[in-house]
């Protein structure tokens, strides 16, 4: 469907487009957390002010496979809520072209003594997705968890390689226009790894962007098309993946090394 | 090429486009039953009786005021017990959603920080949470009335637009309360308090009728005192309500109802730095 204004067909298969991008906070700080203290700041706390983003131009395209990575810190989980309309932005302007998903690494299990089972669903109607549209995938994503029966424990007697798999799991198993998948890809063990790895190869296709979070580098490397670098909330350069990485890695002043291609 | 499908821009303090809020809340509202149903189920999922709690919990209520009351209290007015225990069902409608809205926001943090939906869904199912609790208690209190005796009228079928009353009333509160502790979270530790004095203050114990003049003034202030006299005038004495007191009730239904979804509404998009 072709609207008047926007004529731009340069720019045709455009996922995600963010334009001076900043993003701040405040958080309250308790240097000393004494009753005196406490008494001295009623009324107002001290809080520091956080640039967590600071004037990002950034467009994904259907198609791409984007890494952002960055030291921590650096501000790519904070790019990835306001593309998910979770943070709003302090200014700026985003524009997203289709479905995202918003099932970041740690979505699901908001409810620790719920099973795995209901945190599903729950992530999954809360994303806006419809019951029926979620029983379809259950079978999928509990298969490709491995959890077996632990899927109707409370997730509260998961380990965190459990944890981290249902989520992995949920996000690869929903198929959105834009997928979002924040530090997910280095957890488990090197079964699951390499299962993982494989979904994430296996979704890469035209008609979807995929945006990965990772310090693994050695994965960026062979599954991505386009890496961005953030530093301090600053686009620091954007690009083909192994110049990018190679600068990263320079700046970390860390050798190429397979322990640090594989987590860094 | 088509339009973008969402826009993200800084936001002004005030409210969000309602009309596409609410369709974003409609299209969610399986959420709300899914999410009171696993709560009311984990509740009690290390219970012998699980959900049979829901019913046995009001039957224990009522049997310790009977024991209070009548055996101990020597009292045989049934009017009284009657009195007693359907106020104090109604009560806890109000109170569980209080209690339930208060952290709904902040314990949903990890949902917050990682899912755009609206906000407002956590409270309001603190208070379906609250209904389906209240629910058995109202058949509870409707075979017991019958035991005792009380009489049965159409004048009983007020008890519809009460309940209304209250629950929006509960929703009302739920929604004010769980923003509240976003910014100031000592409220959840004064909330046991609050909910004390609220119990006091209302005719639950005693009855409106039975009140010094001079004591009932405070019926201005506490919004639960027309809306409890007028359940009970309804449920047990089988009377209709007097007009003031439900308009009262009404109008303070409505207002804390609008003040807390404004709040609410206009500060919900900053809760995810907040948390």
């Amino acid at each position: 469907m072709p609207s008047v204004s926007n004529t731009n067909q340069s720019t045709q298969e455009i996922a995600v487009s963010v334009r001076n991008l900043g993003l701040t906070y405040t958080t309250a700080i308790d240097r000393r957390p004494t009753l005196k203290a406490r008494l001295k700041s009623f009324g107002g706390k001290q809080t520091r002010t956080i640039r967590a983003l600071d004037d990002v131009n950034l467009d994904v395209e259907y198609g791409q496979v984007l890494g952002v990575i960055g030291t921590n810190g650096a501000g790519k989980s904070s790019l990835m809520r306001v593309i998910a309309g979770i943070l709003p932005p302090s200014q700026g302007r985003v524009e997203v072209y289709g479905s995202v998903s918003t099932l970041l690494a740690l979505g699901v299990g908001f409810n620790p003594a719920m099973s795995g089972r209901d945190n599903v669903f729950l992530g999954g109607l809360a994303a806006g997705m419809s019951r029926d549209q979620i029983e379809e995938h259950f079978e999928e994503i509990a298969d490709f968890s491995e959890l077996g029966e632990a899927i109707d424990s409370p997730m509260r007697t998961y380990s965190s390689g459990m944890f981290a798999r249902l989520a992995f799991s949920v996000a690869a198993t929903v198929r959105p226009d834009i997928l979002i998948v924040d530090e997910a890809l280095s957890t488990g063990d090197a079964k699951f790894k390499e299962k993982s790895f494989n979904r994430i190869k296996e979704l890469r296709s035209d008609d979807r962007a995929l945006i990965l979070v990772s310090h693994a580098m050695g994965t960026l490397r062979e599954v991505c098309n386009d890496i961005a670098w953030l530093h301090k909330g600053k686009l620091i350069q954007r690009g083909e993946p192994n110049t990018v990485i190679d600068a990263y890695q320079e700046f970390l002043h860390v050798g190429k090394s397979a322990a640090v291609d594989e987590d860094l | 090429m088509s339009a973008p499908l969402q826009v993200y821009e800084p936001f002004r303090a005030g409210l969000p486009p309602l009309g596409r809020y609410w369709k974003s809340l409609w299209a969610r509202r399986t959420f709300i039953s899914q999410y009171s149903k696993s709560e009311l189920r984990e509740q009690h999922f290390d219970s012998v009786f699980g959900q049979l709690w829901l019913v046995l919990n009001p039957l224990l209520l009522s049997a310790v005021y009977f024991l209070l009351i009548v055996i101990i209290g020597g009292s045989t007015d049934s009017t009284r017990y009657g009195h007693l225990t359907a106020s104090l069902f109604l009560f806890y409608l109000v109170s569980n959603s209080l209690t339930g809205g208060v952290k709904s926001v902040t314990a949903g943090q990890r949902l917050i920080l990682n899912t755009a939906f609206p906000r407002i869904m956590l409270p309001i199912s603190a208070t379906i949470i609250a209904l389906f609790k209240f629910l058995p208690t109202l058949l509870v209190f409707l075979v017991m009335r019958t035991i005792i005796g009380l009489p049965f009228g159409w004048e009983m079928l007020w008890a519809v637009p009460v309940f209304f009353i209250a629950i929006l009333f509960s929703l009302g509160v739920a929604i004010t309360i769980s923003c509240v502790n976003v910014y100031f979270r000592d409220i959840a530790s004064f909330l046991p308090y609050l909910t004390r004095t609220l119990l006091y203050l209302s005719p639950i114990l005693y009855e409106a009728s039975s009140l010094s003049p001079k004591l009932r003034a405070m019926e201005v202030f506490n919004p639960l005192f027309p809306i409890l006299d007028s359940w009970s005038k309804a449920v047990v004495h089988s009377e209709v309500p007097a007009t003031s007191s439900m308009l009262q009730g009404l109008a303070w239904a409505v207002g804390i109802f609008l003040v807390g979804t404004y709040f609410f509404l206009s500060r919900e998009r900053e809760f995810a730095v907040r948390l």
